[in-house]
């Protein structure tokens, strides 16, 4: 135990890496929880790609001169914050299919300008623009961890004052605003601040360990834990949990933390949908003879015979 | 103000679906306040879409409706401020993990500014809510898990726990048991007999609710008819809506209509 702290004081990319980790695991429970809530678990990834369409609008604007301050990680954010914008847009009425259509659309938009821009961008910077979706928890930077921190910070205030408000929109969009909420400004502010999210947290850890921690804690939690506040926690639980075994993986073996964290989180809702297969079954043994009627047996053994009978004849 | 001002005031409106059908059309009607007022009509008769309008969830193609003397597009939020709205059921989403008393306290939290804290006398009302509809037992349980007609109850514990003279209640029975159906109409008539408050019920089927009503409006996407309960339920207007299978029948002293009608509207 000694050993470990006296190794991660000593490292200070150590530090770093489990700052990120911690950060990651807060954005996550603020973000992941409610977009999974409004089923746009798809939403992850369609904003990261849509960075990348912002990071090459960046990179062209710098190196054709037209806009030389441009930094690249502010098309990104742009980009993600359209994303969000157009998701809104598309999703007013709260029916979240168009808004899962709008997801894949800008998704589709923002890739395809990418590589629209590629043709007019020198090839020596065409690597960063997919470097975007590549970074490493181990090789953070002082200025990601500041980025990160102060967007996390932001996530996890405007997420303690509305809770309840991103809670209500998902469950009753129509009654909310009938009794007088502004259900729009919520909807809106709920995607945007999460885009922001996402798409600087992938640029500070990379888009895999993003997309696994993003997602599938909060759906794992979703399957079993049965109040809001209780998903938030236990997500924020798995994800730093994943992401701390991925670390701490990769100083006893050759591997990437991120594919770790990934794969456990993976796991995580995995072993989620089998524990509640388990109980599910449980609570079918007991009310047995009622969900099976007789008339539905017959036909089931009816069914059964007519197959058998199908194999004699081949 | 209560005694001047009518309910709902309807003016030529008219109103069209997403899809640019026309749901409503040359509606006029006026209906005083307060009033315990059913609005029926077979499925897609724009029942729904005339009370989304009057809430300002729906933008008029032509023509006006206003609530207690305001207008649903300009005085929206005045309307709002006033109304406690139960939307039909499967507008709740059942994905995310909210409990029975999650639900109830929604009613009380979205009339304040945020954080929306719940005080002891906020969590004493929704109690008392839920005990109308006899679901003070199942407080803490998962809302998901509840079946149908139970939602039902506790949404309607919503609206009674919730502040606003003006109750809106789009189809509230549909798909209900009719254990569930007797304790919503039950709590719906006390309430409106003890408070000074007004209701306004979505449904297509008037039956349950024909002792209790006040007024009924009878729609099919205009207005065919509008007055006491009994004297909507005239053969001939009942059919103009229902069809030529639809039937009324006397039963001590009230007459019931009989339609193959049933289940709610979707529109979406």
């Amino acid at each position: 135990m000694i050993d470990i702290i006296q190794i991660i004081i000593e490292s200070p990319f150590l530090q770093r890496a489990i700052l990120g980790a911690l950060l990651i695991a807060i954005v996550a429970a603020a973000s992941g929880t409610f977009l999974v809530f409004r089923g746009l678990s798809f939403m992850a990834s369609g904003v990261a790609h849509a960075a990348l369409g912002g990071t090459a609008l960046g990179i062209f604007l710098q190196d054709s001169g037209l806009v030389p301050w441009f930094d690249p990680i502010l098309g990104a954010l742009l980009f993600s914050v359209l994303v969000a914008a157009f998701t809104g847009y598309a999703g007013e009425s709260g029916i979240t299919q168009k808004m899962e259509v709008a997801v894949g659309v800008s998704f589709a938009l923002s890739m395809s300008f990418a590589v629209f821009l590629m043709y007019y961008i020198p090839p020596y910077r065409v690597p960063q623009i997919w470097g975007y979706l590549i970074g490493d928890i181990l090789l953070l930077n002082d200025l990601d961890i500041i980025m990160l921190g102060s967007t996390t910070l932001l996530l996890a205030v405007i997420t303690l004052m509305f809770n309840k408000e991103f809670v209500y929109v998902s469950v009753d969009m129509e009654g909310s605003t009938a009794h007088g909420m502004n259900a729009r400004a919520y909807h809106y502010l709920m995607l945007i601040v999460s885009a922001l999210a996402i798409a600087l947290a992938t640029k500070a850890v990379g888009a895999i360990l993003v997309y696994a921690i993003m997602v599938a804690p909060a759906a794992a939690s979703n399957e079993l834990v049965k109040s809001v506040r209780g998903v938030i926690f236990s997500v924020f639980l798995i994800a730093l949990i994943a992401e701390l075994a991925g670390i701490a993986t990769s100083f006893v073996v050759f591997v990437s933390p991120s594919a770790i964290a990934g794969i456990l989180a993976a796991l995580s809702y995995i072993l989620a949908l089998q524990i509640k297969r388990l109980k599910e079954k449980v609570d079918v043994d007991i009310d047995d003879p009622a969900l099976y009627p007789d008339d539905l047996k017959v036909t089931w053994i009816q069914s059964l015979s007519h197959e058998h009978e199908d194999e004699h004849e081949h | 103000m209560a005694a001047t001002t009518p309910l709902l005031q309807v003016r030529d409106l008219a109103v069209r679906y997403s899809n640019g059908d026309l749901a409503l059309h040359h509606v006029s009607f006026e209906i005083k306040s307060p009033s315990f007022m059913a609005i029926i009509g077979p499925n897609g008769s724009g029942k729904s879409t005339l009370v989304k309008t009057s809430l300002g969830l729906i933008k008029p193609s032509r023509g006006t409706i206003k609530v207690m003397g305001y207008d649903s597009q300009k005085k929206s939020g005045k309307i709002r401020k006033l109304v406690r709205y139960v939307p039909q059921r499967d507008r709740i989403d059942l994905a995310i993990p909210m409990k029975v008393k999650d639900i109830v306290l929604m009613g009380r939290l979205l009339k304040k500014l945020p954080p929306r804290f719940a005080t002891s006398k906020d969590i004493a009302i929704a109690k008392d809510a839920l005990q109308q509809v006899n679901m003070e037992e199942l407080w803490e349980r998962p809302f998901p898990e509840l079946s149908g007609g139970q939602r039902q109850r506790v949404l309607v514990a919503r609206a009674l726990a919730s502040e606003g003279s003006i109750l809106v209640l789009d189809e509230p029975l549909a798909g209900t048991d009719v254990e569930s159906q007797n304790l919503i109409v039950e709590a719906l008539g006390r309430y409106h007999k003890e408070n000074d408050v007004s209701i306004i019920m979505v449904t297509h089927d008037l039956n349950p609710i024909h002792t209790l009503v006040e007024d009924v409006l009878l729609l099919k996407n205009t207005v065919i008819g509008l007055g006491e309960p009994c004297s909507i339920m005239d053969p001939e207007l009942i059919k103009k809506v229902y069809g030529p299978t639809a039937r009324i029948v006397e039963h001590s002293g009230h007459r019931y209509c009989m339609t193959h009608d049933s289940g709610i509207d979707r529109h979406d």
